[in-house]
């Protein structure tokens, strides 16, 4: 038997059992459908659908704003925010008043914290 | 209003029972015919649409339209389908052979259905993928890739699987196949 003929005679099996199926039987079922239906399960946590729906596809603006924040991040960084571009070179000023007398080790006789 | 698969869906969503009804009636006829092929029989095979209907309304809030939703449902109905036969490997009545009626043609007609039921046999015996990969090819007549996404494979594992699946009846038939079955 050539495959073929084998699978014309698969098709021609298969489709006599499909047509067996009666309208007796679907009306049944649908019958069996139509009574008090249960209640449907909702979306009680959202995370797994999300995590689902992420997209690892690189995305070109995405990657443009992730690579600004790179470069932002690498100036802040050198520069720092709290001086500004022309005073870099100025000596650097910790305090103004003498803060010596400020400590926070505890009593070395009652123990107290200060 | 748009009647679509996934319109309708989205009233099931909703909670629309009128939806889920047209659904029903829509898609049921085909999938009962399924099942009944790879169940061989009627009983289970309404059990099966029954759940796998159940499944559509119980499962709609959830159901996102990824891929087409008769896919999605024949896919449904094909692992309910396989689930109940690994569950109970029972003989079924039709497997048992039927008396012989003594009518004038009523014993080709028996010859023929005697030998439909040896192909019916043995496509059961195959392997559970490769049977659904035949049954969905050849009696749902599906493309490749339309099996491939309702087994969830790639198209070459579904060609790889028609031909193992050939090969097992060919082996299994041997010299009780000959021309006139295929008619």
């Amino acid at each position: 038997m050539t495959d073929d003929q084998l699978e014309r005679l698969l098709e021609n099996a298969l489709k006599r059992q499909a047509s067996a199926v009666d309208e007796a039987a679907v009306d049944r079922v649908l019958k069996r459908l139509s009574g008090p239906l249960p209640r449907q399960k909702t979306r009680l946590w959202r995370l797994p659908s999300v995590l689902l729906n992420w997209e690892f596809a690189p995305a070109w603006p995405r990657m443009a704003a992730l690579a600004c924040c790179a470069a932002l991040g690498f100036v802040v960084g050198i520069a720092g925010l709290d001086r500004p571009f022309d005073r870099l070179d100025a000596p650097l000023t910790v305090a103004n008043h003498d803060v010596s007398s400020i400590v926070s080790e505890p009593d070395s006789l009652m123990g107290a914290r200060p | 209003m748009d009647d679509s698969d996934e319109a309708l869906m989205a009233r099931v969503a909703q909670g629309d029972e009128r939806a889920f009804q047209l659904l029903s009636r829509r898609h049921l006829p085909a999938m009962l015919g399924l099942a009944r092929r790879i169940l061989r029989n009627s009983a289970d095979a309404e059990d099966v649409a029954q759940e796998a209907f159940m499944r559509v309304w119980t499962h709609a809030p959830r159901w996102r339209p990824v891929a087409q939703f008769r896919t999605w449902l024949t896919r449904v109905v094909v692992n309910l389908c396989l689930d109940r036969k690994r569950r109970a490997q029972w003989v079924e009545l039709e497997a048992a052979g039927e008396i012989v009626d003594p009518t004038p043609g009523a014993s080709d007609q028996a010859e023929t259905d005697e030998r439909a039921r040896m192909l019916a046999n043995a496509i059961d015996q195959l392997p559970s993928r490769q049977r659904s990969a035949i049954i969905l090819t050849y009696g749902e007549g599906m493309s490749n890739a339309q099996v491939a996404g309702v087994l969830d494979t790639s198209v070459s594992a579904v060609e790889t699987l028609l031909i193992r699946g050939k090969q097992n009846l060919r082996r299994a038939l041997g010299h009780i196949i000959d021309e006139d079955l295929v008619r």
